[in-house]
């Protein structure tokens, strides 16, 4: 097997420019397929790693506008322990509630986000310095804060160490709150979007109805699911619970599932055009690939000739040939599969990595994986009918061949 | 060990071009001893060329029966076929028939690839069969780099790497000058000497008389089947009669 690989290795430097006008077309369909899968992946990575800032099994609740009785509708604090108790897989369902408001720290005032968190964290940000919002802040509804690492930067910019802010007073308006926590940054961050879905300010969900919510009706519910948990069922329990509690009423939901699955629809698109488009080439190649091998069969006419009055069988030769085929099929895909995986990476680097700073991993064993069947693939559509017209030649006609 | 090399059995093969049927060998009834030089003669129909095939196991015998070093190869198939070539078989002909991008080398150990030889032993036995004809020193050369002489000379020792049965040669001195054609047919001779069986077509009457044995077809019959004059002669003489064009 190694002498026929390296007799085509042979057969192929000595008709080099013929070898490499063949080998281009499969070269460029390869290479573009994978660069703009590479590409695709990466973005669509880049921009759903944008939403890991936030817990992904979150979503939120609200009573639909367009029907009957609103009023009936209205949720309260009590469907809150209605959501914790009747529905399985829900960690905690909080007053959904952020308002931009001027958080103040001694000559600081600044315009943030401000709004409610449980102690079974949205967020995922790490804490760098005291605690996150604990269990008895939120039974207690304590005037506590938690500060995200863009409020820590901008309200104590003179601080040394986030631990010296600790138990120092941030105010809105009249009310005081002592920050009890810092985060740091989010290793991604919906920021990357132009938005954040996180708040900047966070205080116990309680403490925030009490001081801005209560005796309203709740805007929504923020729901956070157990990690096992699937968001279209949580999302469906979580409704009838609540339209059995309120005669009937319609609610809906809302996920970030929405964003995601339009980010990766749209890159599967891409990825479709592209990949008929490299399909089609990807054909013409292969059929240039089948043209060397038939003008390859008819030159060597005499050879096969040769080769089977000096002993080989019709199989060895079929064989020779289909080693030829897969040689020319391998390593045009192969130095395609690499181009593409370059072109792809470069585009990572160049325009993902600048919006987002992440890049997805390269599948270079995949990619290596996926050469190896294409060529094969390739070798049996495209090599069989000159691999079979080269195994019938007859060696008495292909010696008296001039 | 089997003392006859080719035992030919009432051969008879027959053509179909379109609707016209050919009778190329019409009853051939021939038997080679192991050791014989012999010659096969016949101007152009006479069927020597598919007489040539039949015995070289390119072709198949319509009717009749053949023994190839014992073997009934009349019933093989193509695998079985290309075996006999392989192992029983060693081709020499007018062309060379060498494989043209392959130096000297590769191509004395081509059947030896096919015989699934390591490389190493492909090379060292490739290496000695060209020491063998004289070429030692033009391993590495391709046959565009030889002269007609020494491409058939290559040729022979591609035939004789196998240590095959029965060396066939189809007009092995046709596209050769007559100085040249007389080294290809001393070492056929040495050859013979050592033990070789030798079968060559041809239409030269010089080549034909350096045989021990000249078998003449006509119209796919044997017409006649006669030893060669020196035939007879011992082996001294046969030494000096070939000393005399290579001094």
């Amino acid at each position: 097997m190694v002498d026929y690989i390296r007799e085509t290795l042979e057969l192929m430097q000595a008709n080099l420019t013929r070898t490499v006008l063949t080998l281009v077309g499969l070269v460029v369909g390869v290479a573009a397929i994978i660069s703009i899968q590479v590409a695709a992946a990466g973005m669509a990575a880049a921009v759903n790693g944008a939403f890991r800032g936030i817990n992904m099994n979150t979503f939120f609740i609200f009573p639909k506008s367009t029907q009957g009785s609103t009023q009936r509708a209205n949720l309260g604090l009590s469907d809150l322990k209605l959501l914790d108790r009747n529905v399985p897989g829900v960690e905690t369902a909080i007053p959904f509630g952020q308002t931009r408001t001027i958080v103040s720290a001694g000559h600081q005032h600044i315009m943030l986000k401000f709004g409610g968190e449980s102690y079974r964290r949205f967020s995922t940000a790490p804490v760098v310095a005291g605690h996150a919002i604990t269990r008895s802040d939120v039974e207690n509804a304590t005037p506590v804060c938690v500060l995200s690492a863009k409020a820590y930067k901008r309200l104590f910019p003179h601080a040394a160490d986030p631990e010296t802010v600790l138990g120092q007073s941030v105010y809105v308006g009249p009310k005081r709150y002592v920050v009890a926590g810092i985060l740091g940054p989010a290793t991604l961050s919906t920021a990357s979007l132009g938005f954040d879905i996180n708040n900047d300010v966070v205080i116990p969900y309680t403490t925030f109805y009490n001081d801005y919510q209560r005796g309203r009706p709740l805007f929504g519910i923020q729901v956070l699911g157990s990690r096992d948990a699937t968001l279209a069922t949580l999302e469906a329990n979580a409704k009838r619970v609540l339209s059995d509690a309120h005669g009937g009423s319609i609610y809906q939901t809302f996920d970030f599932g929405f964003f995601t699955k339009k980010v990766d629809g749209f890159f599967g698109v891409i990825g479709t055009i592209v990949g008929a488009v490299g399909a089609i080439s990807l054909l013409v190649a292969g059929i240039g690939i089948m043209n060397i091998l038939f003008v390859s069969v008819s030159e060597r006419t005499r050879e096969i000739g040769i080769r089977r009055a000096i002993g080989a069988s019709r199989a060895t030769i079929l064989i020779q040939f289909f080693v030829e085929a897969f040689v020319l099929a391998f390593s045009g895909s192969l130095i395609g599969m690499l181009a593409g995986l370059g072109i792809g990476e470069l585009a990572q680097q160049i325009l993902i990595a600048r919006i987002s700073g992440t890049i997805a991993a390269l599948p270079w064993t995949q990619a290596i994986l996926l050469a190896t069947l294409f060529a094969t693939i390739v070798t049996l559509v495209f090599g069989t009918l000159p691999a079979l017209r080269a195994a019938s030649v007859d060696p008495i006609e292909a010696l008296r061949y001039e | 060990m089997n003392d006859i090399a080719i035992d030919l059995q009432e051969i008879v093969k027959t053509y179909k071009t379109g609707s016209i049927e050919v009778q190329a060998l019409r009853g051939v009834t021939l038997r080679i001893e192991r050791g014989e030089y012999v010659a096969i003669m016949g101007p152009s129909g006479s069927g020597k060329s598919t007489l040539m095939n039949v015995i070289g196991c390119l072709d198949r015998p319509t009717l009749g029966n053949y023994r190839l070093d014992g073997i009934d190869v009349s019933a093989l198939d193509d695998r079985a076929l290309a075996k006999i070539r392989l192992e029983k078989l060693g081709f020499i002909f007018q062309g060379f028939n060498l494989l043209p991008r392959t130096d000297a080398m590769k191509n004395v150990s081509l059947p030896l690839f096919y015989a699934k030889v390591s490389p190493k032993e492909r090379r060292e036995r490739a290496q000695r069969a060209l020491a063998e004809v004289g070429l030692a020193d033009r391993a590495h050369h391709r046959p565009s780099e030889l002269s007609g002489g020494q491409q058939q000379r290559v040729a022979i020792a591609r035939a004789l790497i196998n240590n095959p049965a029965v060396l066939l040669a189809d007009e092995p001195t046709g596209n050769l000058d007559t100085a040249t054609s007389e080294e290809i047919l001393s070492l056929f001779k040495s050859l013979h000497r050592s033990g070789r069986t030798i079968v060559v077509v041809t239409h030269d009457e010089e080549v034909a008389e350096r045989a021990n044995r000249v078998v003449r077809l006509r119209d796919g019959l044997i017409l006649s089947d006669t030893p060669t004059p020196h035939g007879h002669f011992s082996e001294g003489s046969v030494v000096q009669r070939e000393a005399i064009p290579q001094s």
